[in-house]
């Protein structure tokens, strides 16, 4: 009987009213989404716009080609060349990957496959924050430590020199570089392995020739992203390569100074005039940049869906060519390769100022072509050697002084050398010379980035601890003291306000729109040019996120250099990361969870409010984290929109006020004439550590999440 | 142009040892496991296993799941070396000399043993970098060569006819019988004695194992094998001997016939009847 009455008391059984299914809010939910999604997405695509806007009318006063293949570069007397910056940024960029590429493998196949658990678990934990570290602080390692070194080992008057760019560059991609091939490697099915184990296989040929390029659509990726990495960076390149907007003399001179665009945009844009031609150029030079960081992605879709296709099998679709019909065309077709190269030699010979260029750029050019078109033609197993041919090449090209003749030689001599010596000895011996060179790199590339922490924390700990005695060596309390008594507390409070002011921003918009996307969104064009927008613009550099705030925030909406403006730059910069992730995040969660809860009746909104979002909150939270640790870290975004060098205040409270941020502060303090290390390495460490703990706190979340995760 | 030489002499003694093996040695065992005895970490999975297999027989183990029969086979080529944790006692004798004895090339012996894996697992690259990559990794780099090897395992394992023409697309392209077939030619192409097979069939349908089953028939003319199989109608069918395992003890091993008609040991009958298992 008692059972009884209980269920008699349940109102849902007895009542047949079901009215508040009608209540069903599930479409204004969907409209409401919808609409949050479209504003950040329109956001997203305002930029492109706002760029070309901008950017478009500098071409009706000067020509593209003037831009383009001009030489000199002077905004303030009309010359607007912008090649030789064009130029250099590519061989900054790529010196960097040459450095950065080998060595990031190298170590992460140390770490996914040769190093002991536990070891691999630290370094992988540590890697991962280390990915965080503010790229202005690489530039004062850069500017404080590797230029002197670099000026002191080869004699040079100053440091300033393309090497050292593409060396900091290589240092500050790795950590991403590594922590993705190591991922892709640890991905490879174990069967893989044990099948070529089965076979009587060593463990480096196994890596070699099964592993690597089973995970090769990771190190595909790896390589773009190091790329976008080295192509989009501002701070560094700021203060360490000099900025002359130059050739260097010869093209192969790795000791010239040299200009990178986005070094341009950040030093000449400050001083121009609001809407003139010169400050419109600069808007140029960013659209330059986005073509430039758009085509490496466009490549890389390429080159990763060849990949995907290896992986699946599926066959290729021929492009149909009448051979009877035309003949020509296909033996065009067949050379292209070749052509092509012909012509950008023809290009390379006329634009290159001096003759030794010329000549070296226009070789090179053809042998390149030459080599990859054979490579195209020659059967499989003579490929290598045109591979090899390549690298001598290389070699060549950036070694064509007579150091480099020597050090070409040398080259040679080792590779035909090992060649000779591997036919003798015993593949466990090749294994054991393999090995010795994968603990090299990665030993090279932790001392690397062990040496730039070693240096801001030994430098930077005696100012933020006092240490009793020494208390007159430093102003008092210099974590504490307003930046008039020589503290640095405005910057914190400044970077912490425009921090959380770009999460508060951006996370709502972006997790609406993610989950829009994800879930509601179907799957037609329009969704996918939103969804390549968005991936776009995630590895878009951040001075051209500087640029549009400087336009939507100071033209557009007329505020001043202010907190609010700053805090919304950073915002938008972090809003395609933050979309992605929650999509991910989303996705991630298993369809059987949502049937599950639509199959109890329940609407398509309290399906994902109640089950997918809490399954899915931690994977969001860590991208919020990781967004906020950027927005912490970035300079360029705020350089023009919100920062101030001093403040008399320790805490602004009108958001209409500029403020002081620790990265710009610590820019500022590198830029003058005689600057205290000290001073710049305890703003450093506190800026590390302010950026490293809110990456630590992402990561502890993230992998205590998966340990949980039961699905 | 003395490399090739080299390597083509190479390619031709092992070819005529292939031929001359049956002539080589008096006795019939080809691999044997004396008190064999396997740890991970601490529990024991094998349990003094003495076990001799015989030239050009098809030797299946059966068993119910987890009675340490894929574990029995991969001691057989030491693919339990890549496990951590996995402790071994005893010997396993191939050609009369210890498989884990120190002085003993173990990337040597898994070339001539063999290894099939439950899952087909052909490598991501085109079916020719497939049958190749063993040849490449015991120093064989001429071209013609390596064509001739290719052509003549996809034959042996009945696959030629059906890839001839699509030599250089990925191997991840095919079903999953040729992938399956594929490995068993990517396995040949090293010139193995002894092909071990991991439930080859468990990952296919119906017709795709008929076909590894005939195939494992026509392979017996030239080579030992020996099969883990879930499959008892499957031992039945094409074994020669069969062993019957269980909790990591060799029950019984004897001639299929005899195991499967009349068991001496109730624990085999249980088995083989259906009653556990």
């Amino acid at each position: 009987m008692s059972t009884e009455t209980t269920f008699e008391n349940e109102v849902f059984i007895e009542d047949e009213d079901y009215s508040y299914l009608k209540k069903d809010r599930d479409k204004l939910i969907k409209i409401i989404l919808f609409f949050i999604a479209s504003i950040a997405t329109i956001f997203v695509f305002l930029i492109i716009i706002f760029l070309f806007v901008i950017g478009g009318p500098f071409f009706t006063e000067v020509s593209l080609t003037e831009f383009l293949l001009g030489t000199n570069w002077l905004p303030s007397h009309g010359d607007f060349g912008a090649l030789p910056i064009i130029v250099d940024t590519l061989l900054v960029t790529f010196g960097a990957i040459i450095i950065a590429l080998p060595l990031g493998l190298m170590t992460a196949i140390f770490l996914a496959e040769l190093a002991p658990p536990k070891l691999r678990k630290v370094l992988k934990f540590t890697i991962e924050i280390l990915a965080g570290i503010p790229s202005i602080v690489f530039g004062f390692f850069g500017l404080v430590v590797l230029n002197i070194i670099i000026r002191d080992l080869f004699g040079l008057h100053h440091g300033n020199t393309w090497l050292s760019g593409s060396l900091i560059l290589a240092i500050m991609a790795l950590p991403t570089i590594v922590s993705v091939c190591e991922d892709s490697i640890r991905a490879v099915p174990d069967y893989y392995r044990e099948a070529s184990y089965a076979m009587g296989a060593t463990k480096w040929q196994t890596i070699r020739k099964v592993v690597i390029p089973a995970g090769m659509s990771g190190i595909t990726a790896a390589l773009v992203l190091g790329i976008g990495r080295a192509l989009g960076e501002t701070m560094a390149m700021m203060l360490v390569i000099g900025n002359c907007k130059v050739f260097p003399e010869p093209l192969t001179n790795m000791f010239s100074c040299v200009a990178v665009i986005t070094s341009t945009i950040g030093l000449g844009l400050g001083p121009t005039e609001t809407g003139s031609i010169e400050w419109r150029s600069y808007f140029a030079l960013g659209i330059t940049l986005f073509i430039m960081t758009l085509m490496v992605n466009t490549i890389a879709n390429v080159i990763l869906n060849r990949i995907q296709r290896k992986f699946t099998g599926e066959k290729v679709k021929e492009k149909h060519v009448n051979l009877k019909e035309s003949k020509i065309y296909s033996q065009v077709l067949k050379y292209r390769i070749l052509l092509i190269a012909l012509i950008i030699s023809v290009f390379i010979a006329i634009i290159l100022p001096d003759m030794i260029s010329k000549v070296v750029g226009a070789i090179i050019c053809i042998g390149l072509g030459l080599t990859f078109q054979m490579y195209t033609i020659v059967p499989k197993n003579q490929k290598k050697w045109i591979l090899y041919g390549v690298i001598l090449l290389f070699a060549g090209w950036v070694l064509s002084t007579w150091i480099g003749i020597f050090l070409t030689v040398i080259v040679i001599a080792l590779i035909i050398g090992t060649r000779l010596i591997f036919k003798r000895i015993s593949t466990v011996g090749q294994e054991k010379f393999w090995f010795i060179i994968v603990y090299l790199c990665s030993s090279f590339a932790v001392i690397a980035v062990g040496t730039l922490l070693y240096y801001i924390i030994a430098n930077g700990i005696p100012v933020l601890i006092r240490i009793p005695g020494m208390e007159d060596s430093y102003r008092p309390n210099f974590l504490t003291a307003s930046s008039m008594e020589g503290g640095i507390l405005p910057a914190i409070t400044g970077t912490i306000q425009l921090t959380l002011g770009s999460i508060a921003f951006a996370l709502p918009l972006g997790m609406c729109a993610g989950i829009y996307l994800s879930e509601y969104a179907r799957d037609n064009k329009v969704t996918k040019i939103i969804r390549s927008g968005i991936d776009n613009l995630n590895g878009t550099p951040s001075i051209v996120f500087a640029l549009f705030g400087v336009v939507l925030f100071l033209v557009v909406f007329g505020l001043q250099k202010s907190l609010i403006a700053g805090m919304l730059t950073l915002g938008l910069m972090i809003l395609p990361t933050i979309i992605r992730t929650t999509e991910e995040a989303v996705k991630a969660i298993p369809p059987s969870f949502r049937e599950g809860s639509l199959a109890l009746g329940s609407s398509k909104w309290q399906g994902i409010s109640k089950i997918v979002l809490p399954a899915a909150l931690p994977g969001i939270v860590t991208g919020a984290v990781l967004g906020m640790g950027r927005s912490a870290g970035e300079t360029a975004p705020i350089m023009f929109t919100a920062v101030r060098t001093t403040s008399r205040y320790i805490i602004t409270l009108s958001i209409f006020q500029p403020v002081m941020a620790l990265t710009y502060h610590l820019y500022r303090l590198l830029t003058e004439a005689l600057f205290s290390v000290e001073e710049a390495a305890g703003t450093a460490l506190t800026l590390l550590l302010l950026v490293l703990i809110l990456y630590g706190v992402a990561f502890v979340i993230r992998s205590r999440y998966e340990k949980r995760k039961q699905w | 142009m003395v490399f090739k030489s080299k390597n083509k002499n190479k390619l031709e003694i092992e070819h005529k040892n292939n031929l001359n093996d049956s002539n080589m040695y008096q006795d019939d065992t080809v691999i044997e496991c004396r008190n064999l005895n396997l740890w991970y970490e601490e529990s024991q999975a094998l349990m003094d296993i003495n076990m001799k297999f015989k030239r050009n027989e098809v030797t299946a183990i059966i068993g119910p799941s987890g009675c340490g029969k894929s574990t029995l086979l991969r001691c057989l080529n030491r693919m339990n070396d890549v496990i951590e944790g996995c402790r071994i006692e005893g010997e396993v004798l191939f050609q009369g000399e210890n498989l884990y004895s120190k002085n003993a090339d173990i990337r040597l012996n898994r070339k001539k043993i063999g290894m099939i894996f439950q899952k087909p697992n052909p490598f991501p690259m085109s079916v020719y970098d497939n049958i190749t990559y063993g040849p490449k990794i015991h120093k064989i780099i001429d071209d013609k060569i390596l064509t001739e090897i290719t052509e003549k395992n996809l034959r042996r394992a009945v696959l030629w006819d059906e890839v001839r023409d699509r030599l250089d697309e990925s191997a991840m392209g095919l079903s999953g019988g040729q992938q399956q077939r594929l490995c068993i030619a990517r396995a040949l192409a090293v010139e193995p004695e002894i092909l071990l097979m991991d439930e080859p069939t468990a990952s296919l349908d119906p017709i795709a194992t008929q076909k590894i089953e005939e195939l494992i028939l026509e392979l017996k003319k030239q080579w030992t094998m020996i099969i883990v199989t879930h499959n008892m109608q499957q031992a039945a069918r094409i074994s020669d001997y069969t062993g019957f395992m269980y909790l990591g003890k060799l029950i019984e091993f004897g001639n299929t016939e005899q195991i499967f008609e009349n068991p001496n040991n109730q624990l085999t009958e249980n088995y083989i009847t259906g009653r556990f298992g």
